[in-house]
């Protein structure tokens, strides 16, 4: 019989399966005693699940590498610490050793204890890590589980669940696995976090489903509504497929967009140029069209690894990058790494009292002249095989681009001499995203070929507001009518003085703030290839003409809010067809 | 064995980030550290067990490390505490 559950949306799409019942495994444990002489091996069963969950966490660090948002990063670490944690393995060894109980019903004591001890702190933040500490050890249980009688997904299910840990995800969606609802979790958990990330449909807190669901019956799962339906009539399923039929036309027109210039609806051609740092998101950017690689983050290839990467090695990265962009221009960021980001190479500085201010970006390459020269000798080298341009990070003042040009410079003879090839006039450009050199962008524009704003660290330096810190709440937003007015500022000096501008941060990847971005006077926007096509479809129905004469509107705008109105009052009407 | 009197002093107080800071830089020592706050006493390499003492800001926390690399690890652990656990 149809019975509908109304949760919330945790990642958008749709999907109709069979459901895979998964009951809560504290549902499923009874009080099991063990004999002296198989306390070693019921040890030993808990260690493998251990090991197995650290491995299954690590695979998903390398496998999210990519993609990492750092609120994702910072979950990795804490859970990886609480898989760790030496009173927890002390409590299990001595349920199992002393009081001669099975693994599994040592750890369920030991959750139940833990867990009652998170839920009776007074701090709601505190009380709310108890999340955490719980599907850790609810991964342990599941392995433990899994080697007598879990079961894998299976293509065409949908999985209902109690909760869900983010480290399960991939390896759901692998299985065939379409869709996820949980009874529990929120759409700020990091499991729908990165179910988003994934493409993966998800509805989360769905009270009363897991008692009124069985296993192998047929629902429907709409991850934007949060609505379920179990056992769809006749009237539920036609419904189904015209929404997957929008669904699909919408993907199609989407993908249709792959080959159709980014032009404006008045006629005006936009640079849309694609971020990139791996080989698979330069595979997609050609794919979709993308005019070049507008920022090629070099930070991959030294993250993850104990030594410096040699000359060699980076040339043949860089090269790679030109071949696959096949002459379309391709930018090269200098190494930007900063005490923030987690280097195994130690070249970065360790405890820096405040990273955000610190020795990065091309302040560390300046203080560490071999690093930036192999990086240089390698790009130089990779320069005849496409279009390069070079991308210094975090400049504030012109004596820092005049130095590494004179390194450009020194070395290109170098090479020369030394019968490499090393193309003619490279173009190098500076990103904006120091305060200070917006302010003085008119002092050293004539020492930059083209330059990109990075309006992630921009927004947070000119707000003074880690995005990371939660307790700021809203107040780090591009939406500030300073940042506004920066942008404007600097997209109009380079455009006086027949300098290109591009923005790579996250604004440029919101296809809500193409007309703004437009209005502003931005010509080059480079995002990651995941919304490319969102993006030229904004771009595409809007009217430039008209955008840039409502500047003033939006200039004049004192708060948010009233930003937030001129972005509603010039949202452009998308063709869905 | 070194005790050392501290004062969590940074915006979040012992919060998950910096908790996990405070375990990450002790599992590079061998010496046995505990935290005492709030009259209760946790091993300080514990991730659960620092969340557990729910140190907010202002919090007065005694630090008692005992072992061979003790002098190393309680100005370790003080210049993380002053660093404010390096929060921006």
């Amino acid at each position: 019989m149809r019975r509908q559950f109304q949760g919330q949306g945790a990642s958008r799409g749709i999907a109709l399966g069979r459901a895979w019942v998964r009951l809560p495994d504290n549902l499923e444990v009874g009080e099991e005693h063990i004999g002296t002489d198989q306390v070693e091996g019921e040890l030993e069963r808990l260690h493998q699940a251990i090991d197995h969950v650290r491995a299954e966490m690590q695979a998903l660090r390398e496998q999210l590498q990519d993609v990492l948002a750092p609120e994702l990063g910072q979950f990795l670490d804490l859970h990886a610490l609480l898989l760790d944690d030496p009173e927890l393995l002390r409590g299990l060894d001595e349920a199992i050793r002393h009081h001669l109980l099975s693994a599994d019903y040592a750890l369920h004591l030991q959750r139940e204890r833990i867990t009652a001890r998170f839920r009776a702190m007074d701090d709601a933040y505190f009380r709310s890590r108890v999340e955490d500490v719980d599907q850790v050890i609810g991964r342990i249980h599941a392995s433990l589980h899994s080697r007598q009688h879990g079961r894998h997904g299976r293509a065409g299910e949908i999985l209902v669940a109690e909760s869900v840990a983010p480290a399960e995800l991939p390896r759901l969606q692998q299985q065939g696995v379409t869709a996820v609802v949980t009874t529990a979790g929120s759409p700020l958990s990091h499991s729908a976090i990165l179910a988003r990330s994934l493409h993966l449909p998800m509805a989360v807190g769905v009270p009363g489903l897991l008692q009124r669901i069985t296993d192998g019956e047929v629902l429907t799962v709409d991850g934007a509504s949060g609505e379920v339906v179990v056992e769809p009539d006749a009237g539920d399923l036609r419904r189904y497929r015209l929404r997957r039929r929008a669904v699909v036309r919408e993907l199609r027109a989407l993908r249709r967009l792959r080959r159709e210039p980014t032009r404006t609806r008045d006629g005006i051609e936009i640079g849309l140029y694609a971020n990139a740092e791996s080989p698979d998101d330069i595979a997609q950017a050609h794919a979709l069209g993308a005019a070049g690689i507008g920022l090629y983050r070099t930070e991959f290839l030294f993250l993850q690894r104990t030594e410096v990467p040699g000359e060699e090695e980076q040339f043949q990265a860089y090269r790679d990058v030109l071949l696959a962009m096949n002459g379309r221009p391709v930018t090269i960021r200098i190494l930007d790494l900063g005490a923030d980001k987690a280097d195994r190479t130690g070249l970065a500085l360790r405890d820096e009292p405040n990273p955000a201010l610190g020795l990065r970006g091309i302040r560390l390459a300046l203080a560490r002249p071999e690093l930036l020269r192999v990086q240089l000798r390698a790009m130089l080298r990779a320069s005849e095989y496409g279009r390069l341009r070079i991308l210094l990070p975090m400049v504030c003042a012109r004596d820092e681009v005049r130095r590494v040009r004179a390194v450009i410079d020194r070395l290109g003879t170098e090479l020369r001499e030394e019968g490499h090839g090393v193309a003619e006039g490279i173009q190098v450009g500076a990103m904006i995203e120091v305060p200070a050199a917006a302010l003085a962008l008119p002092t050293f524009i004539g020492d930059v070929d083209f330059l990109s704003i990075g309006t992630n660290d921009l927004v947070q330096y000119l707000l003074a507001a880690d995005r990371d810190n939660d307790a700021l709440g809203e107040l780090y937003t591009p939406l500030h009518p300073a940042v506004l007015r920066v942008l404007r500022d600097v997209i109009r000096t380079g455009r006086r003085h027949g300098r290109p501008v591009a923005i790579c941060g996250e604004l440029a990847g919101d296809p809500a703030l193409s007309p703004l971005l437009l209005a502003l006077g931005l010509e080059q926007f480079s995002l990651h290839p995941a919304t490319l096509l969102d993006v030229r479809r904004a771009l595409r129905a809007c009217d430039l003409a008209r955008l840039r004469s409502r500047l003033p509107g939006l200039l004049r705008a004192p708060d948010r809010a009233t930003i937030e109105r001129w972005m509603e009052r010039e949202r452009p009407a998308i063709d869905q067809a | 064995m070194i005790e050392r009197e501290l004062t969590v002093t940074n915006q979040l107080g012992l919060h998950a980030r910096a908790s996990a800071k405070l375990v990450q830089l002790l599992s590079g020592y061998g010496c046995n550290v505990t935290l005492v706050a709030k009259g209760r006493e946790v091993n300080a390499k514990s991730i659960m067990g620092v969340m557990l003492l729910a140190a907010g800001r202002g919090t007065r926390v005694l630090l008692r490390v005992e072992g061979q690399d003790e002098q190393a690890c309680s100005d370790a652990v003080a210049a993380l505490f002053e660093r404010n656990f390096d929060e921006s």
